[in-house]
């Protein structure tokens, strides 16, 4: 399996000086090697560490650098209102996966197997604006959604994360449901079914996987987003949490500690649903490279 | 559609076509609403409103000069020269995965177990990320007790807090959020890698080095191209959070980048006008390397 430990067995007469130097290499090697992934280890955990642990301290502890206690914690929903604010980004964030997929769905078999005239173009077209950044049309954008009124709940920041989240789903759709055979949907038209009864018994059952992949990207980038949030949803009270925590933070007057707590909660959805559907991230981001 | 059956083959087959057409064209419509509304008519508007003075309320026509000035604000300046200083950090944002990527490859054991944890970053919010990157930079925070422990107990740092020093600390956090993305891209590039080429290169007397060279990275120009292209479009269009959290753009504008001066100029300024049209150099900006990635898609297809 390993790379490192593959001396060849046989036919290996041309180069022997080399063959016991690599022999001796590769078990010395083998240690270097862990342990230089115990170190980015621990780099990489070190975020988790940094919370962790400061949170486990009062203030007055965290100022003066030493002492743990669970009094951030009893404190954290006085200074952050969590559970409002989970249930804000929970709310933002199904909604709009929800129109994400109910609208991507159709188009990606539109595109893949009902082509009508202008498809092509018009599929550039939407999977251009993948690249389009939310800043570079943020002014008009926001002036446009508080005019329709939609800033007061959470309507204007969920049909703002469904707009930039459409064209990847698109993509993504297009290129799974073109890998579904032609006959399928055929033989489903001539026995009956319409085209919407064909996308919805024949199509979506098999596009389970890309679905997992859509909603897993776009759950993790709606939850820890804060652009979005911040603008497009004007009552604090109906902050989502990331909103929430990036104000307070730049206040500069709330305790770190507590800070660091509330980090961790918000932290916690999107690793569990990150930890346990990994392989459809992997998936979504290699996508059109990797076939 | 059943009436015809025998009578008009040709005709049931048309109308059969022009049917499906309609249907994927209606399929097609509520994605392209929400995308053209919400996307392309805002693109529209920036254009006009770049040439007005706009204070989201009420515009005034003023005219090509509008972008004039704007090229004359010193503000513009600085925050492109950021972005281009940033730029620095890519080399590193994919470097550092690469390598990482090849230890994991080697699969010694308990490979799954550092993959997962490599990879945990990536879940969380920037937001949390530039919190704890603070906690790293601050005075009292890790990067001096690293320092201290390492013997020079009469060093302070305090990268955030000058100007010379807080766009490398933004830079290097920028770094920090990217690895695992990238290294997930390069593991996936390194998997469908096949093991029997290295083994025929090493049975012919090639080194490491050489056939990391010759064979693993050629092989894998396609994923560093994608990883290029996310990296640099996360650079221009991601900072947002950290900047927001750690720096608030400062000190003065030394980390203001073009995203972040593009809030400022609307949100605290309420100058709607100007960050309209910074928003469209930063669209042109994005959008060069947006062309290169959908030639990278095109060439794949």
């Amino acid at each position: 399996m390993t790379t490192l430990m593959t001396p060849p067995k046989e036919s290996d007469s041309s180069n022997k000086s080399t063959r016991p130097s690599r022999a001796s290499r590769s078990k010395v090697g083998r240690w270097v090697l862990f342990f230089a992934m115990m170190v980015i280890a621990v780099v990489m955990l070190y975020p988790f560490w940094v919370m962790i642990v400061t949170s486990l301290k009062s203030e007055a502890q965290f100022l003066a650098g030493q002492g743990f206690s669970w009094l951030s914690w009893k404190n954290l929903s006085a200074t952050i209102p969590i559970g409002q604010e989970v249930l804000s980004s929970t709310i933002v964030c199904s909604a709009s996966i929800l129109i994400i997929l109910v609208v991507g769905l159709p188009a990606g078999f539109a595109f893949s197997k009902l082509r009508f005239r202008t498809s092509t173009a018009v599929f550039l077209v939407i999977v251009s604006a993948m690249m389009v950044p939310l800043q570079a049309i943020l002014m008009p954008e926001f002036v446009n959604v508080t005019k329709l009124g939609l800033t007061g709940g959470y309507f204007g920041a969920i049909l703002v994360y469904a707009a930039l989240g459409t064209p990847f789903s698109v993509f993504l759709f297009t290129t799974y449901f073109r890998g579904v055979p032609d006959e399928l949907i055929e033989a489903g038209i001539v026995d009956g079914l319409s085209y919407f009864g064909a996308l919805w018994r024949l199509v979506v059952p098999i596009a389970i996987p890309a679905i997992a992949t859509v909603t897993v990207l776009q759950f993790i980038q709606i939850w820890d987003d804060l652009l979005v949030g911040l603008l497009f949803i004007q009552n604090t009270s109906e902050r989502p949490i990331t909103v929430g925590l990036a104000v307070l933070a730049a206040g500069r007057t709330t305790s770190i500690p507590e800070l660091m707590a509330g980090s961790i909660i918000s932290a916690l959805p999107a690793m569990v649903v990150y930890l346990g559907f990994q392989r459809y991230l992997v998936k979504g981001l290699t996508m059109g490279i990797d076939r | 559609m059943s009436v015809m059956t025998s009578s008009a083959p040709r005709v049931r087959r048309m109308t059969l076509r022009r049917r499906r057409q309609v249907a994927g064209f209606l399929f097609a419509l509520p994605a392209i609403a929400l995308v053209v509304g919400f996307i392309g008519v805002p693109i529209g508007q920036a254009v006009y409103y770049s040439f007005t003075q706009w204070n989201g309320l009420t515009s005034t026509w003023i005219g090509p000069s509008t972008w004039a000035q704007a090229f004359h604000n010193s503000n513009l300046w600085t925050a492109l020269e950021n972005n281009a200083l940033l730029l620095l950090a890519v080399p590193f944002a994919l470097g550092l995965p690469l390598g990482i990527a090849v230890l994991l490859h080697q699969r010694v054991a308990g490979w799954r177990i550092f993959r997962s944890i490599y990879f945990l970053p990536t879940a969380i919010s920037w937001v949390v990320l530039g919190l704890v990157a603070e906690r790293f930079f601050a005075y009292q925070g890790t990067l001096n007790s690293i320092i201290h422990a390492l013997g020079f107990s009469h060093v302070n740092t305090n990268m955030l807090g000058y100007e010379s020093t807080a766009l490398s600390a933004l830079g290097i956090t920028f770094v920090f959020t990217m690895i695992g993305t990238n290294t997930m891209l390069f593991l996936t590039g390194l998997a469908t890698l096949d093991p029997s080429l290295e083994e025929a290169a090493r049975i012919d007397g090639a080194g490491s080095w050489r056939i990391f060279r010759s064979i693993t990275l050629p092989h894998l120009s396609r994923f560093i191209q994608l990883a290029f292209v996310m990296t640099v479009i996360a650079l221009f269009s991601a900072l947002f959070s950290l900047i927001f959290v750690m720096t608030g753009g400062g000190p003065g504008y030394a980390t203001t980048t073009m995203e972040f001066l593009i809030y400022q100029t609307g949100f605290n300024q309420g100058d709607f006008g100007t960050a309209a049209l910074y928003g469209l150099i930063l669209f042109v900006l994005t959008g060069i390397v947006g062309v290169v990635q959908l030639r990278l898609i095109g060439s794949n297809e």
